[in-house]
Order: structure tokens, then C-alpha cells, then sequence
């Protein structure tokens, strides 16, 4: 479609306010945790100033934040390499074998995603709490990955059906058996989906907040948590609130900065190809 | 001593039977080739053969063993893939030794392996490449040295040249034949395409709704053709196809058709009687122009002429009756008018109309 | 006995059987606790009385409540706010962003930001902007001379002030889906369009928009599902209030839970709640089928 001088200038006009829309709340938290405290409200804002890096101080020294960090990540890791590893080897099940049975189990696996966390909520603390893993992330990484698997699942099966059956029937014709085809020939021609699959459920790990909270306390905390409990201190803390929020959201800018082509596939469970 | 010999195999899906019952021995160090239309159940053989798919019913030896229930590998086959089924994240060399791995040869037999292979077929330049640095005709050589350097009992070649232009298509066609003379290894190789089946095999195979129509050499199928559907899928451009009627004559019996009629060979009188439907089949070639009132030679209308260079079709008509005569070019009629041709007596081909079989 | 079946089965079982038990350990196993719990009074406030076995006395009390229909209500009430904007943004913004012009696919890239940001974090910096006497978003709305509105103080505007941050977060999935869509369709019809001298509005009406609605209905479905579980955003923005102005399902069964500690209500509120998600999960899975057995066409 061409459009003229005059469309052009109307269509960037609108594209800008789309963006400031849509990028201003993301410019306010990186501002905002620059910003010394007493500016944090100024009428008029304030856009120029001399950026301090106090807030981030002062998360990592009156707050275990590094510790947070660190909770989030062994979470994070864990499921992501927990449910890669079962859910891949399930989506290449689902991908291979050819019976009508196995659309029900798929279609089994993906509704497992789906269902409300809070319905489960109350069992799992409950559950947790009868055999002493509350507060623990071990415990987190057991509930994450009831979501993580089944979007493992239901993208590596995309990335499995794509590989030619033909190419593991030469490896079987040559001797090999079933798993040495799935780690030799099959597995490393969908490393980019294992490694998208990976970032799905690490970023899914990271932002999670609903288990996070009522399956840990203070030993287990992650990062979200912790970015929260600053709203709830005597007074609030918008300045270190803004530096968590920050530190929080760079995985996932990360992700879609870098791979923002998978995003439709996963988001939407390959119901829109991407 | 026969390599590969398959008795009675049957193929079902569910309810579905689409191979039924085929009973085909393939000699040591023959070039076996298995042609039919796409879905006539080929393809479905040869895969019962490597093992791909199961064996519904039936017996199927390699090497003067059952080997109905051994897993492809203990087949001691090779397979070429219609798109090659090149491992694309290894390079040419480890395609090769990957296929190699789980004989568990010593490192240096590998290498001498692959080394063969690749001087055979022109590939030592490549060894280090990946298979989307190849051309297609590279792409499948490397297929065939896969195969070559399992030293297999049997090579299965699963339509290898359907994804090759026409111009690679008869190059690689002279490699493969090459490579069989060159290793005398048994081949069974599948096609829909009759010139390959032609000029590479030693005996042809034509399927047809996973049924054999016949088993021959080349000169066989294309010369005594057993029923109109070989008669009809052998040769190009096909066989011309007359419905006629057996009458009786003063001199004997004749075939005729509204415009011309055919006098019975000798050898066929006694089994027709007058009144039988026959389909006459001639192939284009036995038909050339004869002169004016020549004896036996009817006149036909040239519908269109197609020039080809060295020979042209001719599109004639009798009465309602459209055939091809293929002749020289030199001799090729103006379109529009009438002209005498002359069916030669050696080229006549008698089916029974009603069976299809050759009489 | 045939190999080629026996090697599906060790797939079946190699591969197939971990994802299988492991989700059902985890998943099915604290659904059927909750369903068992659902049956029982269990106070955790009054620890020392035993779970009595109380038929269907919390289901029938979650569905005569009025708080709970209330939250039923508010559910639907957000999730129709929230998805008709969405939708409609969403696709308009997909086609301003799918222009053929410099720059786009930046835009397109930083649009697509929000969703990945986790939804406390969306909260936290709605809060900044709604925060009452000092937010940003009221002094914004002087300067053109509205306002000042109380965003999350009020009863009237609470839900609306959680639809706009939920809309923030979600519009760019519809407008990514429906740019996707919009990327692969072919450009031949448009051409003849352009032949035939139709107009932009009819070649959107007749020749874009059919063929966006199954990728727009699975849209639709995805965010449905997840609007009807949402959460995080409201805990941070009101916590269900004022009063119960915004609450939901979700955080009417944590409040049954948590606050009052009555763990069988909560259950029995769960597992209606799983009921209508299950026919929400259902549709999306017969919409998806259709879709895909049309792009197998």
C-alpha cells in the first residue's frame, strides 16, 4: 500500500501516540528509579535532573534483594530446565506417533495450562505445608512447572512436526534406535525452539506472583515479592519500588528485544502463525 | 540366488488393504525397479522391505532370511530418500560416519570407507560442507555415499530424482546406473517416471493398485505388454487404442472398426471367434504414411501436426477415432487433409476387451 | 507383533509417560484435594475442629452468596471492558504498525513490551499514575481541564481504573496476533482490489477482515481465559475494593481462603470456577481445531 505525503505525516502522528501511550508507564519506572525522592511527584514533572543511583542502593543494602534475585533465578532455572526437559521429550511423543488417542492427551496437556491458579492455590499450600517444602523453591519450581510443561509441550511440538520424518527413518534405517535418533538428529534440529521454550518458561518463572506469594515466606521470596513488599513498609518507597520494577522487567525487554518473532507462537499456543 | 524375495506381502491400514499379496524375487545384483502411478502401492513396498512399515501378512527374506520382524537396521539395507533425508546439521563427512556409527567399525575402516565413497562419487571437496551448501545433484550423491559406505546386502532408492530438474535428472540417472555396475550390488528402486524404469533396470516391475500388472525386462514390458494397462503406461507417447469387432470373412476372420478393418494373424485365429470384442493397440511409431491405395492402408484425417525436430506427431482421425502415428520428421503431412497410413503388421497389439489381458 | 508399532509404544513410553504422570501429580492430584475439600468444612481458623464432611452445604452456600455473584458478575463486567477495547485498539493498531514505511518494525517491537512485563509490576506503575493527590495521570488530565478523577479510591471508577492498566498490558496481543495475520496474507486480492477501484473501507470490510476473524477469535478466546483468572493487577491496584467493587473470582476465593481462612468455600468457589473455565477452555479448543484445519486447506 503507498500512501501520500499527506497520509504518511497522518499515519506517524498516530503511530507517536500509540507509542508515548504505550511506552510512557516503561519510561516512568526507568526514570523514576533514577530520580531522587523528593522530585518523584514534582508539579510540573521533572524531566531533567541529575540522575542518582541511590534507590538501587539502598535495595541491595536495607533489602536482601540480591538474595530475592537469587531465589528467582534458582526458581526460574529450575522449572525452565525441568520442563524442558519432560515437556519436550512429551511433545516429541505427541509430534511422532499417529493415533487418534494422542490428540486427546495433547489437547489434555495443554488444558493443564489453562485452569485458574487460584482454584489450585489452596491445596498446594495446603499440600506444601503438610510435607514441610512451604517456603521453599523447590515448591515453586514444582507448581511453575505444571504451567511450563504444557507450553514446552505444545511448542516443541510445532518445532518437532517440522522435522521430516524421512530424516529420522534414514537414522533408523542405519542402525540407530529411538533415542539415539531423538538426541543425534532430531533434538539438535530444534535447538532455536528448545532455547525459545526456555525463555518462555524463565520469563513465565520470573513475572509469576500468585504461588510466589502464598507458597513462600521470607527464605523463599522472589523477586516479585519482594518488589511489592516495598508498597506495604510504613511509607512508601516509590523510588526503590521503581529500581526493583526495573530489575524485574529486564528479562523480559530482554526477550522481546531479541526474540520477538517466537513471541506470536508462543503466546498464543500456535494458534496464529507467526 | 536370489537376494530379495517377497511372498504373498500384504499391506493393510486398519480395514484398508493396499498392497495385496505380492510375490516378487529379485536375483542377486539385479536392478530391480518398482513403476507404477503415484498411489499404486510402490512406495509402500519398498518401505515393507526396509522395514519402515510392518509386513500385514506375508513373507518377506533378504539374504535367504525372514527378516519380517527384523528392525531395518538388521536388514542389512541401505536407503536413498526421495528428498534425501540429509542429516542438515552435519556436515557431508559425519552424514557418512553417522550412518556408520552403529556398526561400531574401527576408526581407521571409517575413514577408508567414507574415503572410497567420496572418490567414487566426486565428493572429497565437499566432505566439509553442510548439506544446504550442496547443489541438489550434490545433495544426492552424498544420499548415495551415505548408502555406499554401509556396504548394504541391498540398496533401496525411494524415487531418488523426483526433485531434480530435468537436465540433472538424466546426469544423475547415468551415476546411479554406473554405480551398479561398478558395485554389482542389488538395487530395488522406486519411480512413477518409465524412462528411468527403462534405461536402469534389468527388470521392471509395474504396479498398479497394489497389484504386479507384470514383471519383464525393459524389452518385455515394451514389447509384449500382458494387459492394456502396461501397454498403455510403457511408452511414450502411449499405445493408440482401437475398439474392434471380430468377423468372419471370406479369406478369415477380421477385425473391424466402422472405418478400417484388420485381417486376424494366424497365430490368434483359433482362439477368437466371430463376434468377440478386441481392443487393437499400436504404438505411435509402427505407424507410418503409406502411398495412395497402398494395400492394407487406410485413409485418416491429419488433425494437427506437432513438429519435434528430428521426428513429428501427427494427430489423425478416423471417423470419430482420434490416434498418434509418430514419423519422421521430414515426412510430416500439412494439417487439414487426408492422408493413408499403414499400421505395421509386427507392431499389432490383441486385448481381450473385456479382461484387458493380451491375447 | 509388529516392530513399527512396538517402536510407537517406546515412544509412548519413554517419552510420553514422565509429562504424563508428572502433571498428574501435580496438577490433577490438588484438584481432586480441592474437590475433596470442597465436601468439608475446613476452617483453618479453628484449627483443632476436625474436617467435617459437609455434602454440598459450601457449594450451595458459594452459589446462593451474593458476594459471590457479585464477583461473577465483575468478572464478566471487566472481561467485557477489557477484551472489547483491546480488540478493536489492538487491530487498529496492527493495521497503523503493518504499513509499508521506515521505522515500523521498531514500533512494532517496542508495542509488543508490555505483555512480557509481570503483571505486579503493570500494577505497581498504575499505581504511581493512579495514586490519589500525588499521581501523574490526574495532574495530566487538569492540564486539558478534567478530572481530578479518584481512579482507585472510588466504587464508580476502580474497575474502569483496572481495565485501562489491563488494556495497557494486553492490547499489544491483539495487535500482534492480527499483525501476524495481516503479514501473511496474500497480497493478490488486494492487488485486484486495486483493479477493480474498490474503496479502503470495503477492501478492510470484504477482503482483510474475513480473513483475520478465526485468528481474531482465537485471540479472543486466549484472552478470555486468562481475563476470567485475573489477579495480580487488581491485588496491587485495590485489593478487591473499595468495598467489593472489584472483586472478582479470583480474589473472592483468596479472601474465602485467606482472609476468613474458610477453606472449603474457597474450594467450592474454585471448582465452579474451573466449571465456566473448562467451557471457555472447550470453545477455544473447538475454535482452534477449525482454525487449524483451515490453514491445512
Amino acid at each position: 500500500m503507498t500512501a501520500n505525503a499527506r497520509e504518511k505525516i497522518l499515519l506517524y502522528i498516530l503511530i507517536a501516540i500509540v507509542l508515548i501511550v504505550f511506552m510512557t508507564p516503561i519510561y516512568l519506572i526507568v526514570v523514576s528509579s533514577l530520580k531522587p525522592s523528593a522530585l518523584m511527584f514534582s508539579r510540573p514533572p521533572t524531566f531533567i535532573f541529575t540522575p542518582t543511583l541511590q534507590h538501587y542502593y539502598d535495595l541491595f543494602t536495607m533489602r536482601p534483594f540480591h538474595l530475592q534475585i537469587l531465589n528467582s533465578l534458582i526458581v526460574a532455572l529450575g522449572s525452565t530446565a525441568f520442563s524442558l526437559v519432560v515437556g519436550s521429550l512429551a511433545a516429541y511423543a505427541i509430534s511422532r506417533i499417529k493415533s487418534r488417542w494422542i490428540n486427546d492427551v495433547s489437547f489434555w496437556i495443554l488444558s493443564m495450562r489453562m485452569f485458574p491458579p487460584i482454584a489450585v492455590v489452596v491445596p498446594y499450600y495446603i499440600i506444601f505445608k503438610s510435607i514441610g517444602l512451604l517456603d521453599t523453591p523447590l515448591a515453586l519450581i514444582i507448581v511453575y512447572s505444571t504451567f511450563n510443561i504444557p507450553l514446552t509441550v505444545w511448542l516443541m511440538k510445532g518445532f518437532f512436526d517440522e522435522v521430516p520424518e524421512a530424516l529420522e527413518e534414514a537414522a533408523q534405517v542405519d542402525g540407530h534406535g529411538v533415542i539415539a535418533t531423538f538426541w543425534y538428529v532430531t533434538l539438535p534440529l530444534t535447538a532455536p525452539g528448545l532455547a525459545v521454550a526456555a525463555v518462555f518458561c524463565f520469563i513465565f518463572s520470573w513475572n509469576e506472583f500468585l504461588f510466589a506469594l502464598m507458597l513462600t515466606g521470607s527464605k523463599a521470596q522472589t523477586v516479585t515479592i519482594a518488589v511489592m513488599s516495598f508498597w506495604s513498609s510504613d511509607a512508601v518507597q516509590w523510588g526503590r519500588i521503581m529500581a526493583g520494577s526495573f530489575v524485574v522487567l529486564i528479562p523480559g525487554v530482554i526477550f522481546v528485544l531479541t526474540c520477538q518473532r517466537w513471541l506470536v507462537k508462543g503466546l498464543t499456543m500456535g494458534s496464529v502463525k507467526g | 540366488m536370489s537376494s530379495v524375495t517377497l511372498r504373498n506381502v500384504v499391506k493393510r491400514y486398519g480395514q484398508l488393504e493396499v498392497v495385496h499379496g505380492i510375490n516378487l524375487e529379485i536375483d542377486e545384483g539385479a536392478f530391480v525397479v518398482l513403476l507404477g502411478p503415484s498411489g499404486c502401492g510402490k512406495t509402500t513396498t519398498l518401505r515393507m522391505v526396509a522395514g519402515l512399515e510392518s509386513i500385514s501378512d506375508g513373507q518377506l527374506e533378504i539374504a535367504s532370511r525372514v527378516v519380517n520382524d527384523v528392525a531395518p537396521k538388521d536388514r542389512q539395507i541401505a536407503m536413498v530418500f526421495q528428498n534425501y533425508a540429509l542429516y542438515p546439521h552435519m556436515t557431508v563427512r559425519q552424514n557418512m560416519e553417522f550412518a556408520l556409527k552403529p556398526q561400531k567399525l574401527a576408526d581407521g575402516e571409517v575413514d577408508r570407507r567414507i574415503t572410497e565413497a567420496s572418490r567414487i562419487l566426486g565428493l572429497e571437496p565437499l566432505l566439509a560442507r553442510k548439506p544446504a551448501q550442496l547443489s541438489g545433484g550434490q545433495r544426492q550423491r552424498v544420499a548415495m555415499a551415505r548408502a555406499m559406505v554401509r556396504t548394504p546386502k541391498v540398496f533401496l532408492f525411494d524415487e531418488p530424482l523426483s526433485n531434480l530438474d530435468a537436465k540433472l535428472r538424466t546426469q544423475v540417472r547415468l551415476e546411479i546406473a554406473k554405480l551398479h555396475k561398478r558395485l554389482g550390488t542389488t538395487v530395488l528402486y522406486v519411480t512413477h517416471d518409465q524412462i528411468e524404469a527403462m534405461t536402469l533396470a534389468d527388470k521392471i516391475v509395474i504396479m498398479k493398485d497394489g497389484h504386479i500388472e507384470q514383471v519383464g525386462s525393459p524389452e518385455e514390458v515394451f514389447a509384449s505388454p500382458k494387459n492394456l494397462f502396461v501397454a498403455t503406461f510403457i511408452g511414450s507417447p502411449s499405445m493408440n487404442l482401437f475398439q474392434m469387432t471380430v468377423e468372419q470373412a471370406e479369406l478369415g476372420l477380421l477385425l473391424t472398426s466402422q472405418p478400417f478393418s484388420v485381417p486376424v494373424p494366424s497365430p490368434l485365429l483359433s482362439k477368437l471367434s466371430p463376434g468377440r470384442q478386441v481392443t487393437l493397440g499400436v504404438r505411435p511409431s509402427d505407424i507410418r504414411i503409406a502411398a495412395k491405395g497402398e494395400p492394407g492402408s487406410f485413409e485418416a484425417r491429419v488433425d494437427v501436426v506437432e513438429y519435434l525436430g528430428i521426428e513429428a506427431l501427427l494427430n489423425l482421425r478416423i471417423g470419430s477415432q482420434e490416434f498418434i502415428a509418430q514419423v519422421a520428421a521430414a515426412e510430416r503431412p500439412v494439417p487439414d487433409q487426408d492422408v493413408s497410413v499403414f499400421f505395421n503388421p509386427a507392431g499389432l497389439h490383441f486385448f481381450d476387451s473385456q479382461s484387458g489381458q493380451a491375447l | 507383533m509388529n516392530h513399527t508399532v512396538s517402536r510407537d509404544r517406546r515412544i509412548a513410553l519413554v517419552f510420553l509417560l514422565p509429562a504424563v504422570v508428572i502433571l498428574f501429580v501435580t496438577t490433577i492430584y490438588p484438584m481432586l484435594y480441592a474437590l475433596w475439600l470442597s465436601f468439608r468444612s475446613y476452617d483453618l481458623s479453628k484449627p483443632f475442629i476436625p474436617r467435617v464432611f459437609v455434602g454440598v452445604a459450601n457449594y450451595v452456600e458459594v452459589l446462593s452468596s451474593q458476594a459471590f455473584l457479585h464477583a461473577l458478575l465483575t468478572t464478566f463486567k471487566l472481561m467485557a471492558m477489557t477484551l472489547s477495547v483491546q480488540v478493536v485498539l489492538g487491530v487498529g493498531i496492527a493495521l497503523l504498525v503493518t504499513q509499508k514505511l521506515p521505522g515500523m518494525a521498531v514500533v512494532r517491537t517496542l508495542l509488543l513490551i508490555p505483555m512480557m512485563i509481570s503483571p505486579v509490576i503493570v500494577g505497581l506503575v498504575w499505581l504511581f499514575l493512579y495514586f490519589p493527590e500525588l499521581g501523574y495521570l490526574n495532574y495530566f488530565l487538569s492540564l486539558v481541564g478534567i478530572g481530578p478523577v479518584a481512579w482507585i479510591t472510588s466504587t464508580g471508577w476502580a474497575l474502569t481504573a483496572i481495565a485501562i492498566a489491563d488494556i495497557w498490558q494486553w492490547t499489544p496481543f491483539f495487535m500482534m496476533g492480527t499483525a501476524a495475520a495481516l503479514q501473511s496474507l496474500s497480497p493478490e486480492p488486494y492487488e485486484a482490489a486495486r483493479i477493480d477501484g474498490n474503496s479502503r473501507f470495503d477492501v478492510f470490510r470484504y477482503i482483510t477482515l474475513p480473513q483475520l476473524k478465526p485468528v481474531i477469535i482465537s485471540l479472543l478466546f486466549l484472552r478470555a481465559i486468562d481475563a476470567f483468572k485475573i489477579y495480580d493487577i487488581i491485588f496491587v491496584l485495590t485489593k478487591g475494593g473499595p468495598a467489593d467493587a472489584t472483586e472478582v473470582i479470583s480474589l473472592y476465593i483468596y479472601r474465602q481462603s485467606f482472609t476468613f481462612w474458610r477453606m472449603g468455600v474457597g474450594a467450592a468457589a474454585s471448582f465452579v470456577s474451573l466449571i465456566i473455565i473448562t467451557i471457555l477452555i472447550t470453545f477455544f479448543f473447538k475454535s482452534l481445531q477449525r482454525s487449524q484445519a483451515a490453514l491445512a486447506r
